[in-house]
């Protein structure tokens, strides 16, 4: 069964001069597939990635996610959408600085509000637990170092149990040893849990040891 | 339900962004705070002495008063009597009629009888000079019956030394103005002449002195019993120029003055219309009073829209974030709302507290006047109106100082900041 389908998008940016970003892209992704998205730097990697987070908006053509139509939908049916199916992960930590660590992992959660707060806090404490920081909990995020922040960005693109967990060359700032952690933790997600990962990787080690590798030439999918 | 839960979570992130930025937070706090302070301190100190003013001017003025007024004939005689005709009369001079109200006393025992009326008091006044010596000083008397007067004015309140009650007793006795005393050197007990319009001469006795705080009385006005004006004047007893009526409800004299009028066909005023220029006056300071409390306010909107803006530059990552995991531009918006609510709550509440202690301080502090004998404080009014005044501006004017900036964030597109 296909989780995502994308039919024909066109992207344009027309910043400074019209230019086409994506040309004519069509693709499946199955669920519990763990897929690379390759290429060239400004090749439309990211660009792909941002549009299959429902976050970019503005495109031609369909993108259909666990069966619902991304195209024409309201702001806050999508956040709503993201905050429910979508975890992310990106290059730089990106971490509220202001908060603890258990507190970043904790608030798609209580955005979410399945469970109660002392029930989040519990399973977000698991998730640290479970990548290895559990005992930088309750420091505030800043304090931590670059491979701490980024397992807890990955904690909390977990906590809400997502369908698809997307990347934007989230080990592109970890050492070599870090990297194949991430990896290894990603691998299992979509092989025990069945999560869908998606991610843009300059990494051919990376790409190769994916189920399905998405290559971009010039904005198109090369084969 | 969510929706609260939302704005419980929003808040929860505006306390911790609000944390990491004490010190601007307080400023901007601050700002507020000052502003209503100002506002409370000074609407409620210049309400305050408009009460005071006001009460001392109308406790001089009737509610109502009744009167004649010199007239020239609207139409002549002869145009009356032949009203065909091209008549010319050139230079017509006013009729001379007497200036008293015909049927005075009847008109005023019939209002006493008036339910609506509390006190009338019916009077002769007349334009004469006061003579002492070489000094000749012109000024007005009034012909009054000292219980009914007093029933008014509170006569009696304003004595500075002497006593009202010889008037109807000792003839060509008087009480003066304290500035007409002392404009003529006379004391109780000392003697001077009074010279009526139509020349007549009298030698009267100072048997008082009053103050009622309104210049313009107290250096030209004197008391005397009604009969010795008359005579003076050689009119009958009958013989009276004004009615002056007090209401129990001041606000119903406008309404009635018309009524009045047309029964008994005399020229009238209310006190509203006595007292003109001194309502505008007051209206004119109550606007500058929230003129002055706007701008405040406004400076006050603006460091709040300042904090937030730079906040908001500051906050693009944690933005593009927070909306990566699935908050809606809305959930975003209230996060930088509820910031400015907080310091426009905080700094309302602050300044409404600092505004009443400032006012009552300078209730507490003593204060003489030359003009105002009465008060002995500086007068300041303390009215619930005033803080729930404030408060509602303080609250609007933070609720928009914050609504800009907080679109401003919920516009923030994640993915520019988020691809690096
Ligand atoms: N907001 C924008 N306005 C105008 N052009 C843009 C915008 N974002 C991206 N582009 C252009 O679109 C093209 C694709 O950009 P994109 O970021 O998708 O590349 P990428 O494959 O992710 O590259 P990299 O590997 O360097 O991250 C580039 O030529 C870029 O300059
Ligand atoms: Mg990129």
């Amino acid at each position: 069964m296909n989780l995502i389908e994308v039919r024909n998008i066109n992207k344009y940016f027309y910043q400074p001069t019209k230019m086409q970003v994506l040309n004519d892209v069509d693709l499946d992704i199955e669920k519990g597939h763990f897929v690379s998205i390759t290429g060239k730097s400004g090749s439309g990697k990211s660009t792909l990635l941002y549009l299959l987070s429902t976050m970019d908006t503005d495109f031609e053509g369909s993108i259909c996610i666990n069966g619902e139509e991304m195209q024409g939908k309201r702001n806050r049916w999508l956040a709503d959408f993201r905050n429910h199916h979508i975890g992310f992960v990106f290059q730089f930590h990106y971490l509220l600085p202001e908060f603890t660590a258990l507190r970043n992992v904790m608030l798609p959660a209580l955005k979410l509000a399945r469970y109660t707060p002392a029930e989040i806090e519990h399973r977000a404490m698991d998730l640290l637990q479970l990548l290895g920081v559990g005992t930088q909990a309750n420091k505030r995020a800043s304090l931590l170092s670059g491979g701490q922040q980024q397992r807890v960005a990955i904690a909390r693109a977990l906590i809400n149990e997502p369908l698809i967990i997307m990347g934007d060359e989230p080990t592109g700032n970890l050492d070599s040893q870090n990297a194949a952690i991430v990896f290894d933790l990603f691998r299992e997600l979509s092989s025990e849990r069945g999560q869908t990962i998606l991610t843009v990787t300059h990494d051919d080690d990376f790409a190769r040891r994916s189920d399905k590798v998405i290559h971009l030439v010039d904005g198109r999918i090369a084969d | 339900m969510k929706l609260i839960t939302n704005i419980k979570l929003a808040a929860t992130i505006a306390f911790t962004h609000m944390r990491a930025r004490l010190k601007q937070t307080l400023i901007a706090t601050a700002g507020v705070t000052f502003g209503i302070t100002v506002f409370i301190f000074m609407v409620s100190f210049i309400q305050g002495s408009n009460d005071f003013v006001q009460a001392v001017a109308f406790e001089q003025s009737p509610h109502l008063r009744l009167y004649n007024e010199i007239q020239t004939a609207p139409a002549n005689i002869i145009d009356r009597t032949y009203p065909g005709n091209i008549n010319l009369v050139s230079h017509v001079k006013p009729k001379d009629i007497l200036l008293n109200l015909k049927d005075g006393p009847q008109v005023v025992q019939a209002l006493q009888q008036d339910p609506r009326v509390a006190a009338v008091s019916g009077a002769v006044s007349s334009q004469v000079f006061y003579r002492l010596g070489s000094s000749s000083i012109n000024g007005t008397i009034n012909g009054i019956r000292f219980e009914q007067e007093n029933a008014l004015f509170n006569l009696q309140a304003k004595l500075v030394e002497g006593s009202f009650k010889e008037l109807a007793t000792l003839p060509n006795s008087l009480v003066v103005g304290i500035g007409l005393a002392r404009r003529l050197n006379v004391k109780t007990g000392d003697r001077l002449e009074v010279t009526t319009d139509k020349g007549n001469n009298f030698s009267v006795k100072v048997v008082g002195i009053f103050k009622t705080g309104l210049t313009d009385i107290d250096k030209q006005q004197s008391y005397a019993n009604l009969h010795t004006v008359q005579r003076f004047l050689e009119v009958p007893v009958s013989y009276i120029t004004d009615i002056k009526i007090k209401l129990h409800d001041m606000e119903l004299a406008p309404a009635m003055l018309p009524e009045l009028q047309a029964k008994y066909g005399f020229h009238g005023s209310d006190w509203k219309q006595d007292n003109s220029a001194l309502l505008e006056g007051d209206a004119l300071r109550k606007m500058i009073v929230y003129g002055v409390a706007v701008t405040i306010l406004l400076v006050a909107g603006f460091g709040i829209f300042n904090i937030l803006t730079m906040m908001i530059y500051e906050k693009m990552k944690d933005i593009a974030i927070l909306k990566a995991m699935g908050f809606s531009d809305t959930d975003i918006r209230w996060i930088f709302l509820v910031q400015a609510l907080i310091i426009g709550i905080t700094g309302a509440l602050m300044g409404l507290v600092f505004g009443f202690l400032a006012a009552y301080g300078i209730s507490k502090m003593p204060y003489k006047s030359d003009v105002m004998i009465t008060l002995d404080h500086l007068p300041v009014s303390f009215s619930a109106v005033y803080y729930v005044t404030g408060f509602t501006f303080g609250m609007l004017t933070t609720t928009l100082a914050g609504y800009l900036p907080s679109r401003k964030a919920a516009r923030v597109d994640p993915i520019t900041i988020l691809r690096g």
